[in-house]
């Protein structure tokens, strides 16, 4: 049974602008819950209101209406105790102190939850051998690569003991084998702790590979809130591009328009090549009858498939209507 | 006991802190003594000889509560401006012991590490110009603690602002001015000073290591004035500083520079 463990309900925020006292509304209206145990990417271009609705969740800024409840408190009534229930990494390795070792940031930060050094001294040592950063446990942090400076980020995070975890880019400016480092870090601690995790990246890759289900943010409101599974099959397009040794007759040509009215034809010297989108995948049956007709061999047949940034491109240039609260 | 253990890891990354960056601890401690030595000839040859000895001394306690004064209210703005360059602001934002209890530890470590410095420069000066102050523990303390407690009220209203208005290096450097105005100033020139952060206080010390005064010789009205400042700087000073906080998080201002 799915268990919400974060809660944003009708979240507002405006900015004044300096310079023009105009008012920009950053966030407007927006609502999703985030169940226990899930990890949810946080999507949306920039100066979509993703950084302010993340910083509202953690409790660093204060909405102007609505409101959020991590594990059932609400962070602004009761902003220090929720904050007991989430961590995150915001900034990436801009959220250390590079002037301390790794094993000291790491004492630092829990001593700041109000944990002593023996008590975190068992899960220190696990954490930097989860996170492959024992033989640097005494390495000043700005000696770090950069993915080894982001690991040590989120495994401060994980320090704190939170429910909730929130990942700030968790890959950005990593190399693609840290990447995948910390992807499958992400994927362990999931499976293994009991955590919940929202991210948010422009890495259409990790977001696919990690998350269940996104909720995507466009000029300040929730443009799509459903799992990727379901927006990947939304958007599946069966695009087939057929290469033929020869040129379709004119009645062939009016047959296939009638037919798939998107089709694209183009004519080449000896070959000529066809581009069509299938609503439904019989379709290719109607395709081949059309071709079949004046025997035309075909050279080769290639099927085009989706990913999900296109996914989320379509999303953010609104390509699709959705009923949002419908389908979550 | 979860505020204690705060404390802990603030002033542990404060000694750190210290170590890592001596040539800056040791540059800063050649800077001061050179300036004391600056303030020592001038008072030696240029000074009135019947009050030379006074003089000196005077100049050995005021000069010692600058430095104090400095590291408690102005090194907290510092430390604001770079957690916010640095992007470590808003972590300890993230904090569910609250900021302010966070600053309150740095404020509490920065003095206790620093204080030993403080101290060992106090018997460096006293001995480059042989006068040797009345140091009775016993009364200097309880006075000391007190001014203290008025110095973090007035460091959490100079934490609060720096998280606000980030660029405040100017103010913060004139603010080192302000303070060395204040603990220079004697009280007997402005009577009305008694009621500013830690005047009082430093004017009560200034008569235990200068005149020998004894902390029972004081009057009522001065340990009164003392503790008066002491808790009504400091409430203030955590007043303003939840208010900044507060205001900081309306406008989203923790992770700006």
């Amino acid at each position: 049974m799915t268990q919400p463990i974060v809660e944003v309900k009708n979240l507002k925020k405006s900015y004044k602008k300096r310079k023009t006292k105009e008012i920009i509304t950053a966030v407007d209206q927006i609502s999703f819950t985030v169940n226990k145990g899930e990890i949810l990417g946080l999507l949306g271009p920039n100066g979509a209101g993703k950084t302010t609705t993340i910083k509202m969740i953690c409790g660093l800024v204060r909405p102007d209406s609505g409101n959020i409840t991590i594990n059932g408190i609400d962070n602004q009534d009761k902003r220090l105790q929720a904050q007991e229930h989430i961590s995150a990494v915001l900034e990436g390795n801009r959220n250390l102190y590079w002037r301390l070792t790794v094993r000291e940031n790491l004492e630092y930060f829990a001593g700041n939850r109000g944990k002593s050094r023996k008590e975190v001294a068992g899960q220190i040592d696990e954490l930097l051998k989860q996170f492959r950063l024992k033989d640097k446990e005494n390495e000043m942090v700005n000696r770090l690569s950069r993915g080894m400076q982001q690991k040590l980020a989120i495994a401060v995070a994980m320090l704190a003991g939170s429910e909730v975890i929130l990942l700030d880019e968790p890959t950005l400016g990593l190399d693609i084998e840290t990447g995948y480092e910390v992807r499958e870090l992400l994927r362990e601690i999931v499976r293994t702790e009991d955590k919940t995790i929202i991210i948010t990246s422009h890495d259409m890759d990790v977001i696919q590979d990690l998350c269940e289900r996104t909720v995507i943010i466009n000029s300040g409101k929730v443009v799509t809130n459903d799992r990727v599974e379901n927006l990947m099959k939304l958007f599946e397009v069966r695009s087939y591009t057929v290469k033929l040794d020869g040129h379709l007759s004119e009645e062939q040509h009016e047959l296939l328009l009638e037919k798939f009215p998107q089709l694209t034809y183009t004519p080449e010297t000896y070959q000529s090549v066809l581009e069509v989108d299938l609503t439904q995948s019989q379709e290719i049956y109607d395709l081949f009858d059309i071709l079949k007709l004046e025997q035309i061999p075909v050279d080769t047949i290639d099927r085009k498939t989706i990913n999900f940034e296109q996914v989320f491109m379509k999303i953010v240039k609104g390509e699709k209507e959705y009923a949002l609260s419908e389908r979550v | 006991m979860r505020f204690l253990n705060v404390f802990k890891a603030n002033i542990r990354r404060e000694y750190i802190m210290l170590k890592r960056y001596l040539p800056n601890t040791i540059a800063m401690l050649i800077t001061f003594y050179v300036l004391f030595l600056g303030m020592f000839a001038g008072i030696s040859l240029i000074g009135d000889p019947s009050t030379q000895d006074t003089n000196i001394q005077y100049v050995i306690v005021n000069y010692i509560f600058w430095f104090l004064a400095m590291v408690v209210v102005n090194d907290i703005g510092w430390q604001i401006t770079n957690e916010a360059t640095q992007g470590t602001l808003e972590q300890l934002g993230m904090s569910p012991m609250g900021i302010w209890k966070i600053m309150l530890s740095r404020l509490l470590s920065s003095t206790l590490i620093e204080f030993v410095i403080i101290v060992a420069l106090l018997y460096l000066s006293m001995f480059t110009a042989g006068q040797w102050l009345n140091v009775d523990v016993l009364s200097i303390l309880p006075v000391l603690i007190l001014t203290l407690i008025s110095m973090f009220g007035l460091g959490l209203i100079i934490a609060g602002f720096t998280m606000i208005l980030k660029q405040i290096q100017a103010f913060l450097q004139i603010l080192q001015f302000i303070l060395a105005g204040l603990t220079f100033v004697p009280l007997s020139v402005a009577p009305f000073l008694a009621f500013f952060p830690f005047v009082k206080g430093i004017d009560m010390v200034r008569e235990i290591m200068i005149n020998g005064m004894t902390l029972t010789e004081f009057t009522v009205a001065d340990i009164s004035i003392l503790v008066f400042n002491a808790v009504f700087y400091f409430g203030i000073g955590l007043f303003v500083f939840l208010r900044c906080e507060r205001f900081a998080m309306h406008k989203g201002l923790l992770a700006h520079y």
